[in-house]
């Protein structure tokens, strides 16, 4: 079914790298639940596979007193069970659990979500909304961007053909700070967003302090919210404000019509997601 | 009026079966026997198509058309036959016999000939020394097609503008008509009228297998290890395509992964290719469908358009029902002879209703074609049926549940082809029961209000299903039984094991009939080594099937009993045979044991064999005036449903259902229990998210991803089925037919469940979240 393809597998990160700098007509697999359906489905064309599973360097969750980091093959599963992301990267958290099933989840990792920049990718909203940044790293450089720099279109992103992304880092907030994370599907579980959402808000009193919204499968990339944001800024935090924002959201998305749901739906539901994500944050 | 003609020379039968029924209590019948094959399934030992590896084995795939309509220029193996593993191209140019697959109407190739009508179709099959290099090599495979103007819509179809099959001289393939009393005169006498079009959708089987066949050239003639429903129309047809006497044909059934019908239809079609593979290549052949040749070609639930007029007086009476009903046959008819007018006679639902014009026509279009899918042709006509019955209990005034007690069939009740129903008749009891276990009035009353943004509603349905082939159309069973002289047993029957139990539920039938544990009996089954059983489909596979199994067998206990009466001393009808001991009635204790009395029968010139043909008595339809026999009996089916309307999102949960079923005598409670539910699932499917989209003659959905099918996070309580035991005279210890029950009112029952919590009135299945979202917005600016 699936094509001859030269398969190489690393247990080192600096292995990886140096055999991608001289292969540059490779591609990465990580947890494969991306790729393997694509190469069956021959959507893309192969040479050589670099296997970067068990490169276990990359593979952590850690914190320090201002960021948790997230190496990039730690699995959606362990994204579920860390405290650490629960504690401090809620959205995130939220994301995991209703992501796939459990046996995908055992195996999907969080790199991996990324990098295959699929519009719908469970991760990317949470990651944005919380300003996550990015490590990428070749033989020759490393490099640190905003997460939201990352995506350029439906799987395509900035990564060069030799770069890993290595680790996802995630600022420690400070102040009244609160997180949400929702996803629309046409069945209950195990099933891709027709749109889904990531909100974080910061109140002083009842006042939107600062907020990031950032919505999934409505554009060709994840997106932020911008016009929900400006509309809610130096607002009250309530519902009347809250439902009125989130009819602005229609100025930041460009959703399309496919299989899953056509344009129209999109547009409405994003409009409901967003409200209710932010009514649900804040429990009004 | 229908008479049923009896036979003079199946008066013995007759006999029997009734003495079981009479019997009313057995020691194996109506428990719960553990599946004989669940040990086998769980453990990873079972063995499917795939997993038979035969010597000098070759691999095949169908290579497709990717044109929805056009002629064949050329096909051509191009580079494939500079690969290493290619070993043949087969094209309709290798058949040695008639390139004919066509079920009822000859109008189907194994593999396209001069025209491809739909995208997808098979055109011809690569053979390959290894199954990695299929893909590729199928890529390589040259085959050039002159497009020609294709039509999708049945509608448009109808006009005739680009015939499918022009050698028909018409897209219509056929028309089907049931007529009772004078509908204009009563409508005018009517006080309520309701009128509606009703739209279904495709849906595809989704079994976890796909489709295949093993096809070994062997013995003079050609062995097929083959995933089909009926072993001996997989026969006949492979035997056709092959120019082979249908005996020098042997089918034998592997493990199955799920058929609902769709096996039936493909068995002989999958088998049929392989077997031209195999005669051509001179080896062993194993051709499997991937999940995307699953998708692309093999055929599903036949889409509708069901136009439906009814009306209803005062007091609450169905008057008339009015229907035209279209069915979408795609590139070939297959079963949509049979599926209309299945649709045809059952278009009134489960209702006395004294005026009757039922219109079907099944019409060819460039598409995927129709088959054989759980409930034939039949949830696509109640889902019409029963939302307009509660579209005019809404106008009338009354609640539907009562709406329909007053209509209900009855005994004695004559049904919409004047066909007087004589026995087991159990709906009317079910619908009363159903509403009861739900709290129906009180729920009806205080559902239907939204309540932060939701709203619950509950709805119910009944449906009907006709047992056996309709009309006069012959319907039989048999079955081989064997005793061996160490007092096992061995059952041969043509009905197939697809996952559902039936073979289990067949052996409790003969340890019953035969007095001895089930653990002495094994059955061989789904194979032409068997008598011809028929097919094991129309919820026929325990019922007939076990008719046939308790026939022989009970003619090889009367043998045993003669034979024990002469020790006993006492006439053969008080020997009693129970749990492998063979005594007098009255004197239990002087016994002897299954053994020993096998023994005896082999000594003394008893033959310890048998078979149990029988013959389902018929009536007669008259075609032309649309009126007589129908089906020899009716099972049914009333789920009520109880759900949970997003408003904002359109998302419909579901919460509960409660299931009832009217299936005479359950050989088995917990196999009845899994069927229904897995009818109910299946059924949800197809009423909220399963679609096939199809852009420009092509299905674009042909995966998991977006083709969608519940998960078990999808799936609601579904109560404990009430077992309404209607017995059947004709049926083993009066069992009627039930696997496909409860698929069929599902539809309607979650769609008038939509309507009580928010008030659209839902015309089309699947009713996906984005279409009742539409509705909604409709609704509010009304
Ligand atoms: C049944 C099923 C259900 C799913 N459900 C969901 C869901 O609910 N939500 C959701 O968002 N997704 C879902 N997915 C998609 C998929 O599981 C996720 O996107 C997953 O996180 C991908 O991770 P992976 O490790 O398997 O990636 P892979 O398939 O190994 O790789 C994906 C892409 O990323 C590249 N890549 C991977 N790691 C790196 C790296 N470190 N550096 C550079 N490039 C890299 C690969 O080259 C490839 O292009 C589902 C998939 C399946 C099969």
């Amino acid at each position: 079914m699936i094509p001859e393809i030269e398969y190489h597998r690393f247990s080192r990160l600096e292995d990886a790298l140096r055999f991608l700098s001289e292969n540059p007509d490779s591609k990465i697999i990580a947890g494969g639940t991306d790729l393997l359906v694509q190469l069956r489905a021959r959507k893309i064309n192969v040479k050589k596979l670099v296997d970067i599973y068990n490169i276990g360097e990359l593979r952590y969750i850690s914190e320090d007193s201002g960021e948790v980091k997230i190496g990039a093959l730690t699995t959606i599963e362990e994204l579920k069970n860390s405290k650490i992301v629960e504690k401090y990267v809620q959205p995130l958290h939220i994301a995991s659990r209703s992501f796939a099933t459990w046996q995908v989840r055992n195996i999907a990792t969080i790199g991996g979500n990324l990098c295959n920049a699929s519009p719908a990718a469970d991760t990317a909203p949470p990651l944005i909304v919380a300003g996550a940044r990015l490590r990428l790293k070749s033989i020759r450089r490393e490099r640190i961007v905003p997460i939201e720099e990352f995506f350029r279109g439906p799987g395509q992103t900035i990564l060069n053909p030799d770069e890993v992304l290595v680790e996802v880092n995630i600022p420690k907030h400070s102040g009244q700070w609160f997180f949400n994370f929702m996803k629309l599907g046409r069945r209950v579980s195990h099933i891709l967003s027709i749109v889904n959402v990531a909100v974080a808000v910061k109140l002083d009193g009842g006042r939107i302090e600062d907020v990031k919204i950032a919505l999934g499968s409505v554009a060709p990339t994840p997106i932020r919210a911008k016009s929900v944001e400006e509309y809610l800024k130096n607002r009250e935090a309530t519902l009347e404000n809250i439902e009125k924002s989130s009819l602005e959201v229609v100025k930041d998305i460009k959703p399309i019509s496919d299989v899953r749901a056509s344009a129209e739906y999109r547009i409405e539901m994003s409009k409901v997601m967003v409200k209710r994500c932010l009514r649900e944050a804040l429990k009004l | 009026m229908s008479s049923i003609t009896y036979l003079e020379s199946q008066k013995d039968e007759y006999r029997i079966l009734d003495q079981w029924l009479k019997a009313r209590e057995y020691v194996y019948v109506g428990k719960d026997v553990k599946r004989i094959d669940a040990l086998d399934k769980v453990t990873g030992r079972a063995r499917y198509v795939e997993d038979f590896l035969v010597e000098g084995l070759t691999y095949a795939r169908i290579v497709k058309s990717d044109i929805p309509h056009g002629v064949i220029e050329w096909i051509r193996p191009g580079r494939a036959v500079e690969h290493p593993d290619f070993i043949a191209l087969v094209t309709c140019e290798d058949i040695p016999g008639l390139n004919q697959v066509g079920y009822y109407i000859p109008d189907q190739p194994a593999l396209a000939e001069k025209k491809v009508r739909f995208h997808g179709e098979p055109v011809a099959l690569i053979v390959s020394s290894k199954p990695d290099s299929l893909e590729e090599l199928r890529n390589l495979v040259e085959v050039e097609i002159k497009p020609l103007k294709a039509v999708y819509d049945p509608l448009e179809a109808l006009k005739d503008k680009v015939l499918v099959h022009e050698e028909h001289g018409s897209n219509i393939v056929l028309r089907t008509k049931v007529k009772k009393g004078d509908v204009s005169k009563a409508l005018e006498n009517t006080d309520y009228v309701v009128e509606n079009v009703y739209k279904t959708g495709y849906q595809e089987h989704a079994y976890l297998e796909p489709e295949g066949a093993l096809a070994i050239p062997m013995d003079g003639g050609m062995t097929i290890i083959l995933p089909a429903q009926y072993p001996h129309l997989a026969q006949s047809i492979i035997a056709r395509v092959l120019g082979y006497p249908q005996s020098k044909i042997r089918i034998i059934q592997p493990v199955i992964g799920g058929g609902f019908g769709g096996k039936d239809d493909m068995g002989p079609i999958i088998g049929a290719q392989a077997a031209i593979a195999a005669y051509k290549v001179r080896r062993p052949v194993l051709l499997v469908y991937t999940r995307e040749d699953s998708f692309t070609s093999h055929c599903k639930r036949d889409p509708a358009y069901i136009r439906y007029k009814s009306g209803a007086n005062r007091d609450g009476k169905l008057t008339f029902v009015d229907v035209e009903i279209i069915f979408d046959a795609g590139a070939y008819a297959n079963r949509g002879p049979f599926t209309l007018w299945r649709a045809t006679a059952h278009a009134t639902g489960p209702y006395e209703v004294p005026n009757v014009d039922v219109r079907g026509i099944l019409v060819y279009t460039n598409k995927v074609y129709q088959g054989s899918f759980r409930g034939f042709g039949n949830p696509q006509v109640q889902f019409a049926a029963e939302r307009q019955m509660d579209e005019l209990a809404d106008k009338i005034g009354i609640d539907p549940l009562e709406f329909r007690l007053k209509n209900i069939l009855r005994i004695g009740s004559r049904i919409s082809t004047d066909q007087v129903l004589e026995d087991s008749v159990g709906v009317g009891e079910a619908l009363v029961r159903v509403a009861e276990k739900c709290g129906w009035f009180e729920k009806r009353k205080k559902y239907g209000k939204i309540v932060d943004g939701k709203a619950r509603g509950i709805g119910l349905a009944c449906a009907w299903h006709g047992i056996s082939t309709s009309r006069g159309v012959p319907d039989w069973c048999n079955a081989y039984i064997n005793v061996s002289k160490d007092g096992s047993v061995s059952i041969y029957t043509g009905i197939v094991e697809i996952g559902q139990g039936t073979h289990t539920g067949l052996i409790q039938i003969a340890a019953e009939a035969l007095g001895i544990p089930v653990e002495k009996i094994n059955l061989i089954g789904g194979t032409t080594d068997a008598p011809d059983t028929g097919a094991t489909h129309g919820s026929r596979g325990l019922s007939f099937g076990g008719v046939a199994i308790l026939l022989a067998a009970s003619k090889i206990r009367e043998k045993v009993q003669k034979v024990a009466s002469r020790i006993f001393e006492c006439k053969p009808e008080d020997v009693e045979i129970r749990d492998g001991w063979v005594f007098e009635k009255i004197k239990p204790e002087k016994r002897i044991s299954w053994e020993e009395a096998v023994k005896r029968c082999y000594a003394e010139g008893e033959e310890l064999s048998a078979t149990g043909y029988f013959f389902m008595p018929k009536g007669k339809f008259d075609e032309e005036k649309g009126q007589g026999f129908a089906y020899i009996v009716f099972s049914y089916m009333v789920s009520a449903v109880e759900v949970e309307v997003d408003l904002e999102t359109g998302l419909t949960r579901i919460l509960k259902v409660w299931p009832a079923i009217c299936a005479g005598k359950i050989v088995n409670p917990k196999l009845a229990v899994t069927q229904i539910h897995g009818a109910t699932v299946q059924g949800i499917g197809y009423t909220l998210m399963e679609e096939v989209v199809i852009e420009d003659g092509k299905i674009v959905n042909t995966n998991y991803t977006d083709y969608l099918i519940p998960t078990i996070s999808d799936i609601p309580e579904i109560d404990e089925p009430i077992f309404v035991e209607d017995y059947f005279k004709f049926g083993p210890m009066g069992a009627k037919g039930l696997a496909e029950m409860a698929l069929i009112p599902i539809p309607a029952a979650i769609t008038n469940a939509i309507k009580h919590a928010v008030g659209v009135k839902p015309s089309e299945i699947p009713y996906t979240p984005e279409k009742l979202y539409r509705d909604l917005l409709r609704r509010m600016r009304e």
